[in-house]
């Protein structure tokens, strides 16, 4: 699922964000990131999304080669990973089921799966009734579970989210953390970077790494 | 294309969301675009009928020879002067127009003002020889009119022609000059309001490309805005010069009804074919520069 060897991502201002590391993510593997803040957490995720790329090093996923002149091919793949930003980047001015069915809109799915995908991903992340409502008249913690809900409906091969529980009260975060470990028996891997460790739980296919100053300093099975 | 046809819904919603979210600016397009292809119409238009009024002319190419009156005393003489002219190369037919149908096509004519003609005591018009000719063999046709004996005066329509033949021809380079002018200034109008539109949506457009969106499906609302912002100023061009057209042609035609207008109808249909074509191949190319110019930067 994902492959990475040796791999380090230097900014052009001479930061090395991650420096070094070996990792491998299997299909059903559930990764919990920590790590203190500027450890490289979300830069790691950046990686597996194609945000950034390796300036050493290999790196592969869901069978791509991740380097710069692979843009559209990386471009098709994002259409397989169901991410989970920071910032969540809900667009303005849309509905919340608008907003969750436009990440399946250039999927090929048909029109009526599209809206039950959506319905679907709303009623598990608790916002079924929320699908009129405009994005921006959300709570950050809503807006959190509607960018959840928009990586979910889609049905990805990977589920890379960056924070997803930082908005949200316990109970909500548990919840979410449980519909993401829904995915894994759908060979799923989910990979969530976090501060919440009391949450993390240490469950067959789970793994844990803990990130400082660039370096993957301690990987886990559970 | 199924992408296209099964997201057709969502792609106009898109826009209808982009144009209210900038509906002061976008409302402006609209306007500034309606009113450029405003006068793109009226030159249009304006070239159309004079077209049409030399090409009538043309066709009704005549030349009037009045004959002494010694000869219009005669009517053995006049029926062979008649029979002489019509022997003339490029001469299609020659008839007799007397003082009576003269006065009577006047009247038609001035139509309400005829009653100025009571004013005369006698028939102010003189009968004459009226003649269809070929209009390529006019010269030739005037210079062996002017050496028969026993006519008096010769009147053509050349120079009436030539002057509305100049008109036509200047509107048609004006037409030219002024469709190139629209052209660019429509392309500069909406590429711009493409480039604000992308600017304004740049977060958007970023997610969008996160979740592996292709750059077509992207880019297909914004070249469906500048579409219909062109047709919109396009409808909007078409509706006051329609308005316009009829206008001008009721007050046309009571001083001027000898003008040969082409049918209201047709020139508003003719016209508004033209401008809404041109609307949206401009607002098509204006969108499409708009895309590519923000794509190389």
């Amino acid at each position: 699922m994902i492959k990475a060897k040796g791999v380090s991502l230097r900014f052009p201002n001479g930061t090395v964000a991650i420096n070094n590391i070996d990792l491998q993510v299997e299909p059903g593997d559930m990764v919990y990131v920590i790590g203190p803040s500027g450890s490289g957490k979300t830069s790691l995720l950046k990686l597996f999304m194609g945000i950034e790329y390796p300036t050493i090093g290999s790196l592969e996923v869901l069978g791509q080669q991740m380097d710069k002149g692979q843009t559209s091919r990386i471009r098709q793949l994002r259409t397989s990973i169901g991410p989970v930003f920071q910032e969540f980047k809900l667009i303005k001015g849309r509905t919340v089921a608008e907003n969750v069915m436009l990440g399946m809109r250039f999927l090929d799915l048909p029109q009526g799966q599209l809206k039950e995908n959506a319905h679907d991903a709303l009623a598990k992340v608790g916002l079924e009734h929320k699908a009129s409502s405009l994005v921006e008249n959300l709570s950050w913690g809503e807006s959190q579970r509607v960018a959840i809900a928009r990586a979910v409906a889609r049905k990805p091969l990977l589920i890379l989210a960056d924070e997803p529980t930082g908005n949200l009260d316990k109970d909500n975060a548990i919840n979410i953390l449980e519909l993401f470990k829904s995915f894994i028996d759908q060979k799923t891997s989910v990979i969530i970077t976090t501060h919440a460790t009391h949450l993390i739980d240490t469950e067959k296919h789970c793994k844990l790494i803990q990130m400082n100053k660039g370096t993957l300093s301690w990987e886990r099975l559970g | 294309m199924k992408l296209f046809s099964s997201n057709a819904g969502y792609f106009f919603k898109e826009v209808k969301t982009m144009i209210r979210l900038n509906l002061f600016s976008n409302s402006l397009t609209i306007f500034s675009t309606g009113l450029i292809f405003f006068i793109l119409a009226m030159i249009i238009s304006g070239w159309w009928v004079s077209s049409r009024v030399v090409d009538v002319v043309q066709k009704e190419a005549e030349i009037n020879v009045y004959l002494d009156d010694e000869i219009l005393k005669n009517n053995t003489a006049v029926i062979q002067m008649v029979e002489s002219i019509k022997g003339i190369e490029g001469v299609q037919a020659a008839r007799v127009v007397d003082q009576d149908e003269a006065y009577n096509r006047m009247v038609e004519i001035l139509g309400k003002e005829a009653s100025v003609l009571s004013k005369f005591d006698d028939n102010p018009f003189s009968s004459f020889v009226e003649l269809k000719i070929n209009l390529q063999e006019i010269d030739p046709v005037l210079e062996k009119l002017t050496h028969l004996v026993g006519v008096e005066h010769v009147r053509d329509n050349r120079e009436v022609l030539e002057r509305l033949r100049n008109i036509a021809e200047a509107l048609r380079v004006v037409g030219i000059l002024v469709v190139a002018a629209v052209g660019i200034s429509t392309t500069v109008i909406i590429s711009h309001i493409i480039r604000l539109g992308i600017s304004n949506n740049k977060e958007q457009i970023n997610t969008l490309r996160l979740l592996g969106a292709p750059e077509l499906f992207i880019a297909f609302p914004f070249l469906l805005e500048g579409l219909l912002l062109t047709i919109g100023g396009g409808i909007l061009a078409v509706s006051l010069a329609t308005f316009s057209i009829s206008y001008l042609y009721v007050q046309m035609a009571g001083p001027l009804p000898f003008i040969p207008l082409p049918p209201v109808k047709e020139l508003v249909f003719g016209m508004g074919i033209v401008v809404m074509s041109l609307s949206a191949v401009l607002g098509f190319v204006g969108s499409l520069l708009g895309l590519v110019s923000v794509n190389n930067h």
